[in-house]
């Protein structure tokens, strides 16, 4: 009864969003709004005014980077929720070794193996954000994911050797923080939040300086996410 | 992706099950930015990448980026959900609505 209620409401709504994309303009008609417009003002005059040749890099980080501030912070606190979830409210209990199966040997050697190359790919793909496809919260997944295989390999205590807890505390915020900084520094040299500064190469290393701290930033809060869940799974 | 889309609030009504409900919403974001992602592209374009020798037209790079920030708030609220629903196990010990209902009344 109620699934088939569902059906209805479903199709219903499909229909009416079906009749509603029938009019939208073909994809891939190069005379459609989307191509107008500020997308054309991008691309006549973005290399220069956007600071990076890769235009969605520099919408994202120039003429966006309002909205691009606010995406770090909803991750920085979707992390600080997901840490806080965790944590409220249990009883303190003294951590029970959970019984793990022992990683293969072959699954270990790999994993060592291909970390380096795991880790050298992303952070290409942070640092040559600005001019390849790719950029910060590119990058930084891969480096998260790097993170979550090492700590999946990894015993956590070794893990925490790794990654001290103190450094994992700062580097968790290091994306809002240098955003917050380069807003600032943005005012101070031109007037104007989020501005580059004049000499290109220093408006280009702002641009790295912002993909490196994304990258990094969102990594680890793609693999807190995940260990927080792991950890409490084991609890 | 008017039929992923339907298919994903269709989980979403029906399944009793909040993770299922969670990969229903998934799967309605997923549409979603399919459909941006398509409607920025250009036949026979390039991407939106100045100085690497690439022919005009370029594909709209609005779009991109402002998939790329609905990327990263459904991680953020996928996430959240997760370890919510995770709690929601660990105290009620189900994570079926009904029974969850059922134990309200």
């Amino acid at each position: 009864m109620r699934s088939g209620l569902a059906l209805l409401v479903v199709v219903l709504l499909a229909g009416l969003m079906m009749a509603g994309v029938s009019q939208l303009p073909p994809p891939g008609a190069p005379d459609s709004a989307v191509h107008g417009h500020v997308a054309a003002t991008y691309i006549d005059g973005g290399a220069e005014a956007g600071g990076a040749p890769n235009l969605v890099t520099a919408v994202l980080l120039n003429y966006r980077a309002f909205d691009t501030y606010g995406e770090v912070v909803v991750i920085f606190a979707a992390l600080i929720a997901v840490l806080a979830v965790g944590l409220a409210g249990r009883p303190i209990r003294s951590p029970r070794q959970a019984p793990t199966v022992p990683v293969s040997p072959v699954v270990d050697q790999v994993v060592r193996l291909l970390a380096p190359f795991i880790a050298l790919f992303a952070l290409f793909m942070i640092l040559e954000g600005h001019v390849l496809p790719g950029g910060g919260f590119q990058g930084g997944v891969v480096l998260g994911t790097l993170i979550i295989l090492l700590g999946l390999v990894l015993s956590p205590r070794r893990l925490r050797h790794l990654l001290p807890h103190k450094a994992v505390f700062w580097i968790r915020s290091a994306a809002v923080l240098t955003f917050a900084c380069t807003a600032l520094t943005g005012l101070a040299l031109t007037g104007w939040l989020f501005a580059l500064p004049e000499p290109h190469w220093l408006g280009e290393s702002v641009i790295v300086g912002l993909e490196l701290a994304i990258g990094i930033g969102s990594a680890f809060a793609v693999a807190g996410f995940f260990l927080s869940l792991e950890a409490d799974r084991h609890r | 992706m008017v039929i992923l889309f339907a298919v994903g609030l269709y989980i979403v009504l029906t399944k009793q099950n909040l993770l299922k409900k969670i990969i229903g919403l998934n799967i309605m974001e997923t549409a979603v930015f399919g459909l941006i992602v398509t409607s920025g592209m250009v036949t026979g374009g390039s991407p939106p990448l100045l100085g690497q020798g690439l022919e005009p037209p370029y594909a709209s790079p609005i779009a991109h980026a402002l998939v790329l920030t609905g990327i990263v708030v459904a991680l953020s609220v996928t996430a959240l959900a997760l370890v919510l629903i995770l709690r929601v196990q660990s105290e009620c010990g189900s994570i079926e609505l009904d029974d969850l209902l059922e134990r309200e009344e």
